[in-house]
């Protein structure tokens, strides 16, 4: 009888192994939380939906100790992966979108009405990002973080005069090879239409296929690498000397490596802004009014710029940051430019975003 | 004669030596990088044990560990078992029934993931299932039973009919002639399918991701969703998880190895 | 009879797929044959989206060129995976179980992980160019290449294509080879008449497992040969996500299915041979 096999015991073992991790994953959840919370919100539990990495350590651990409560986070990559699964019906009391993606829900009616007298420190908030046109008086959006895109170089590789060519500097040849491109087609499009002088929300389809000429051009004459969230670490270690990259990583990278710099170009550039809002569909809104109150908070928001390095929505907070000896003193990239004529915020467009997707795919492909 | 078996033996170390080499490189390099200094992935800047430190006090990190194993564990088990049955079962099966099952089978593994998540997201909706830890256990076995099945097929077919039913006409019952006749024979096609399904539910991001719910992440979903600010903590918990495997896979072969001297002493 | 007691162990599966498989897909099928209409709401039969497809060549060539990369990389890693997968089945006794676990355990690291590990050893002043800078060759960076595409792929699948193999050749009966030594054939020989034969549908088995999932990857050729290396996962991802098109991007993996269920019936012609040898 070799029935009694090594295959048997590792079975059983793992068997065995499965349900000692389950119990222990299991365990993680069960935390202790604190009944009063429960009466006074209706139920003690918080659930959070948002970008990866996007607080810091202590935001979350700090809150549940406040409030008594318990907190669960689940994070997505991209607010397309999150609308997919909101869309889908998943049921969440607090989620952290961009702009247009709140543009969208608020357009399917799937959001409710902030409870302003819960949330004070709104306040706080710096001009720039309150009442934008996705959300006209800011009742069901709380900004987070913002910022806008820019080209990272390096300035001891790149003429200063080349560089004032804004975003034209992805058609001189004598760049080419060296540089990276954002592989994102709305960001694409609009650096594309930026530079032609037209509006990046434009539904003119010439200008879009002018657009999608200039992106062709570019393809061909510089040879860019299209990348994403490598470009942060590539920038870094100076691996190229010329990058499309959201001010919130440029400012990263600027800090990592001295010889990058930053410039939003004068062609203008896209203003984006990721906020707090609470889905129709919340389990709990009130503890959710409360847990965006705390994150607009000067502590809040200053532990959650610190570890991100995505520019705060506090005004407070931005102005520490930059000073003398703040985390970001003399970086050109962390605090974004406000009230800037050429600067635009994204609108939500179901046929453009078709077209741009299909067109960008035949840039790249081409 | 001699000659060719001393080429053949060297011929076959350098093979494996460069084979192990491939494979252990970007291995010994996570490992390298998860005592960077700084946050980057691709550059060394000093050693330091932040990043574990990082890991170990981040609660939704230890407890994507424990689902992650527990989920590959229990969806390995349950699709080979249900895998194994099955393609024993097709084998003695008509060829409409057989073929039938058999591209039904092959969707999952060629559809993009992408494809299937977005398909069980519709049905564990439309089923108003609440998502957690049992969709993604669930939507794993899909996933892992079609890789044990294709596994385990190519080998059926070339074992001889007649031994079974040899078994079967000296009264064997069925599941007499399988457990004893078929599974010995087609065993080490079971144990691939089966760490075939084990990878293939260790590794799974995109279909975890819309099947999850209630806060059960697996490393997959934590990798993807912080790859914008990805950093070495990744490579701890890579490294963590490449301890945990090695030291189980150590026990497992050690333990009857200890258990047998023992008994020998015994005697 | 008793062919009917071994049918019934299929029921439970038929019964699964029909629910986490048939159903699921005959929902994306939905959306393939229809297009959104004037509302939410309604939406009507059409064969848009196959066309918009069939029409643009330039999702002709993404699909070419997914199905060129699929077919490289399960051409090298038959190659490769071969002759490792006939030498751990000449490995004695429990020493070729152990080689099966250290070539798959890398496969339980995080691909996403190891494909950063990859990117770090492949670009300029990483591992690879300061081995090339030792001998001379200054700045030699392999990422973003289509070497680095294939060397991805390869590290990914090449453990199912040696599991696959493997386990063709581990319960090989000797006393085949035996007899073909018997009968005076040569190593050679005995190799090309017995061993190879009997292993194809390992072979087979193999290509499926490497072939298929390969076709729809994305992450390994988007981050190791950058974003211009469009395949058809990114164009089916981007359909459903960015572009929020539901309809088209299950129209194109549809299409993607039909593709490679042919291709895939024309690899199995090759699984029939042996079977009548025997």
């Amino acid at each position: 009888m070799k029935k009694n096999s090594t295959v048997q015991k590792i079975a059983r073992i793992a068997l065995a192994a499965a349900a000692l991790c389950s119990v222990f994953a299991l365990g993680a959840c069960s935390k202790k939380t604190d009944s009063a919370a429960a009466s006074k919100y209706g139920s003690d539990t918080l659930k959070l939906y948002l970008p990866g990495a996007y607080t810091s350590d202590t935001l979350i651990p700090n809150f549940e100790k406040q409030f008594g409560v318990r907190v669960i986070v689940e994070n997505f990559d991209s607010n397309e992966m999150m609308y997919a699964k909101v869309q889908a019906g998943d049921k969440y009391d607090v989620l952290i979108p961009s702009d247009y993606m709140i543009e969208r829900l608020l357009k399917q009616d799937m959001l409710q009405k902030l409870d302003k007298s819960m949330i004070p420190n709104a306040s706080e908030l710096t001009d720039a990002v309150l009442n934008l046109s996705y959300d006209p008086k800011n009742e069901y959006s709380m900004p987070y973080f913002w910022g806008n895109v820019g080209i990272v170089y390096n300035t001891k590789n790149v003429d200063a005069e080349d560089i004032k060519a804004g975003y034209e500097i992805f058609q001189n040849e004598k760049y080419a090879g060296k540089l990276y491109w954002y592989d994102s087609e709305r960001d694409s499009f609009m650096i594309a239409l930026k530079v032609l002088g037209y509006s990046m929300n434009t539904d003119n389809k010439d200008e879009i296929n002018k657009a999608y000429e200039w992106l062709l051009k570019m393809h061909d004459t510089v040879k860019p690498t299209y990348v994403t969230d490598e470009v942060i670490d590539n920038m870094s270690n100076g691996m190229k000397d010329i990058a499309i990259v959201y001010s919130g990583d440029a400012a990263t990278i600027l800090n990592a490596n001295k010889d990058m710099s930053y410039v939003a170009p004068d062609q203008g550039t896209n203003i984006w802004v990721d906020a707090m809002v609470i889905p129709k569909n919340a389990e709990n809104p009130k503890l959710a009014n409360e847990f965006i109150n705390y994150a607009l908070s000067y502590e809040a928001a200053l532990g959650n710029t610190k570890a991100v390095g995505y520019a705060s929505a506090n005004t407070k907070v931005l102005d520490e940051m930059t000073k003398e000896g703040g985390d970001f003193a003399s970086n050109a990239a962390y605090r974004p430019r406000a009230g800037f004529a050429k600067d635009e915020i994204f609108h939500d467009n179901d046929v453009i975003r078709k077209m741009i997707s299909e067109l960008w795919i035949k840039v790249k492909a081409h | 004669m001699n000659k060719t078996s001393k080429f053949w033996s060297i011929f076959s170390k350098t093979m494996m030596g460069l084979t192990l080499l491939f494979f252990y490189l970007p291995i010994l390099y996570i490992i390298i990088f998860s005592f960077n200094g700084s946050k980057s992935l691709t550059r060394l800047d000093g050693f330091s044990l932040q990043w574990y430190e990082k890991m170990f006090a981040d609660p939704v990190m230890m407890s994507s560990i424990g689902y992650t194993i527990a989920i590959a564990l229990i969806a390995t088990a349950v699709s080979t078992i249900l895998g194994t049955f099955t393609a024993i079962g097709l084998s003695k099966s008509g060829k409409i029934l057989r073929s039938s099952v058999e591209r039904v089978n092959e969707l999952p593994v060629m559809n993009p993931d992408i494809v299937t998540g977005i398909s069980l997201l519709m049905l564990f909706s439309a089923l108003a299932v609440s998502k957690g830890f049992m969709t993604m256990l669930l939507a794993h076995i899909m996933f892992c039973t079609p890789f044990v099945i294709l596994s385990v097929m190519p080998k059926l077919r070339t074992l001889d009919p007649n031994l079974t039913d040899a078994a079967l006409d000296l009264g064997a019952t069925p599941f007499q002639a399988m457990t004893k006749v078929i599974i010995p024979q087609i065993k080490p096609s079971i144990i691939a399918g089966a760490l075939i399904a084990f990878t293939m539910s260790f590794d799974d991001f995109v279909i975890s991701y819309f099947v999850t719910g209630n806060g059960v992440q697996n490393i997959s979903i934590l990798v993807y969703t912080m790859s914008k600010r990805i950093n070495p903590s990744i490579n701890a918990l890579s490294t963590l998880v490449i301890v945990i495997i090695t030291i189980s896979l150590i026990a497992v072969n050690l333990i009857p190895l200890i258990k047998r001297k023992a008994f020998d002493k015994e005697k | 009879m008793r062919i009917n007691k071994f049918r019934l162990m299929t029921y439970p599966y038929i019964g699964w797929i029909i629910v986490m498989i048939v159903v699921p897909m005959l929902l994306i099928g939905l959306y393939a044959f229809t297009v959104p209409g004037n509302d939410v709401a309604s939406v009507k039969f059409s064969l848009d989206n196959f066309a918009r497809f069939a029409t643009d060549a330039v999702f002709l060539k993404v699909v070419g060129k997914s199905l060129w990369i699929a077919f490289l990389t399960t051409v090298v890693c038959i190659l490769l995976g071969y002759p490792i997968a006939y030498i751990i089945s000449k490995a004695k006794g429990n020493k070729s179980m152990i080689l099966i676990l250290l070539l798959t355990l890398p496969t339980w690291i995080n691909m996403l992980v190891r494909t950063y590990a990859w990117m770090g050893i492949l670009q300029e002043g990483g591992v690879f160019s300061s081995i090339c800078a030792f001998f001379g060759f200054e700045g030699v960076s392999l990422l973003y290449t289509d070497f680095a595409v294939t060397l991805g792929m390869v590290y990914n699948f090449l453990p199912f294509m040696i599991l696959q193999i493997h386990t063709s050749l581990a319960k090989m009966d000797n006393s085949l080879l035996e007899a073909a030594s018997d009968l005076g054939a040569n190593r050679v020989q005995s190799f090309l008449r017995v061993t190879l034969p009997l292993s194809l549908p390992g072979v087979v088995s193999g290509i499926t497992l490497v072939f298929l999932p390969a076709v729809s990857s994305f992450f390994i050729p988007k981050l190791l040969g950058g974003g211009q290396y469009v395949l058809v996962g990114n164009v089916i991802e981007s359909q459903f996500l960015t572009a929020g098109d539901w309809h088209f991007g299950s129209a194109i993996s549809l299409i993607m299915a039909i593709i490679i269920i042919i291709s895939m019936w024309l690899t199995r012609k090759i699984d029939v041979q042996p079977k009548k040898e025997n």
